[in-house]
């Protein structure tokens, strides 16, 4: 391969051989992480299982009022929320959808409600509830570490303007 | 790669639209950024199949487990007849004392708690080691509160098969506190019969199977037809008569025998 062959061709390339963006697949492993941890507490608020909780609360948690919102237990809010950033993230990388603005700007939005509503829970445990689950710590963190993974689609977007 | 190259310098590639670009190459650009990719898709994997894995073994070993921990379904308790044929209290004190001091209780009921370590031995030297009184105890876990109770209730007569449980009775009231917090209490309820010298092997059968919810399932039903409310429930009662309810404090008590004893 001559220099100048590599040169112009490294230049085609470019665009066609990237790879798929890595915060998206960042992003899917930690919304696949969350689906599971929503599916266990979904599974406990249902009576199926007990929860794992260590010197935690979960139970004075899970038991409380906040729990859920209606009758829609908020694990169930988790399991749709991850799931639907999972979904959106894997279609982020396919090679279809890797440059699309609009999945990134829908992934970020929604992490951005995910990381609110949180913020919220967690707001709630501290100072209303007054106790702390584990599993719930967990799922804050998943999701302010997507919401962090989710912020480079704002550069994207600029970016692509 | 060479590939690549011969790809690219096809002419007139560049006129191609984007779409159809991406539609022709896009092959070619998954196995370009192949190894990231595909360690991507492992980690995946590997998550996904931990998760399936964590969360199934939970599910699944909850529902094969045999230890029954609430009530179970019996047909035919609404008949008295057949409810008082399998609910059944534990008596302590002489069989024939002409008092009988019942309680309804739940073991990870504070109240409960309070009444067993407070109350119970004056009851006990005052009544029952004199032979003025026995005293029945029967259960009445309230599940709806007590996520334990009913497993605790059944632990205690797995102790009385090995004829101690007044002993395991006043352990798990002085370990209530320990006991009712943790997620599966099953291990310390054999701790707990280890350390009044149980048969381990025998309790632990006894702990992880069905035994005794149904006497558990029908001491409740009992309590549901006397209209118990709350624990503890103390009643007195003399012969065959009808249970007098008392408040439970060593007062009420005395205060409920002397009724009886004055015929009132």
């Amino acid at each position: 391969m001559t220099p100048s062959a590599a040169t112009s061709v490294g230049a085609l390339e470019r665009p066609l051989l990237r790879p798929p963006p890595r915060n998206r697949m960042v992003v899917a492993v930690l919304a696949l992480m969350g689906v599971f941890v929503a599916l266990y507490l979904l599974a406990h608020s249902m009576g199926l299982i007990p929860l794992v909780c260590g010197v935690w609360s979960c139970d004075t948690v899970q038991s409380s009022q906040w729990a859920k919102v209606g009758q829609v237990p908020v694990p169930l809010i988790g399991v749709a929320g991850y799931g639907s950033l999972l979904v959106l993230a894997l279609l982020g990388i396919q090679p279809f959808w890797k440059d699309s603005r609009g999945i990134g700007l829908l992934m970020l939005g929604l992490a951005t409600v995910g990381v609110a509503y949180t913020a919220f829970l967690t707001y709630l445990e501290a100072a209303v509830i007054q106790a702390w689950c584990v599993w719930c710590v967990t799922s804050a963190v998943l999701m302010t570490l997507i919401f962090l993974a989710s912020l480079p689609e704002v550069g994207r977007a600029v970016q692509r303007r | 790669m060479k590939a690549c190259v011969r790809l690219f310098h096809k002419p007139g590639v560049g006129r191609v639209s984007k779409k159809n670009r991406e539609r022709k190459y896009g092959s070619g650009e998954v196995a370009s950024g192949g190894a990231e990719t595909t360690k991507f898709y492992w980690i995946l994997g590997a998550v996904a199949v931990l998760g399936v894995g964590i969360v199934g073994y939970s599910v699944g070993s909850k529902a094969l487990s045999p230890t029954v921990s609430e009530p179970i379904e019996m047909a035919g308790l609404d008949d008295p007849d057949e409810l008082m044929q399998v609910a059944r209290g534990v008596m302590k004190g002489d069989p024939n004392a002409p008092i009988t001091i019942i309680e309804f209780a739940d073991f990870q009921c504070p109240g409960c708690g309070g009444f067993a370590t407070q109350v119970g031995p004056l009851l006990d030297a005052e009544f029952v080691e004199t032979g003025k009184a026995k005293f029945l105890y029967y259960d009445f876990p309230l599940v709806s509160m007590h996520n334990h109770a009913f497993l605790a209730a059944r632990a205690s007569h797995c102790a009385e098969d090995q004829e101690k449980f007044w002993p395991y009775h006043d352990i798990l009231y002085r370990t209530q506190p320990r006991w009712s917090t943790v997620q599966n209490p099953a291990s310390l309820f054999e701790d707990y019969a280890e350390d009044l010298g149980l048969n381990e092997d025998e309790f632990s059968g006894c702990l992880k199977s069905d035994r005794h919810a149904d006497v558990v399932t029908a001491n409740m039903q009992l309590g549901y037809q006397l209209q118990i409310q709350g624990t503890p429930t103390i009643m007195v009662t003399k012969g065959q008569g009808v249970g007098r309810r008392v408040t439970a404090t060593l007062e009420g008590i005395r205060e409920g025998i002397a009724l009886l004893q004055s015929g009132e």
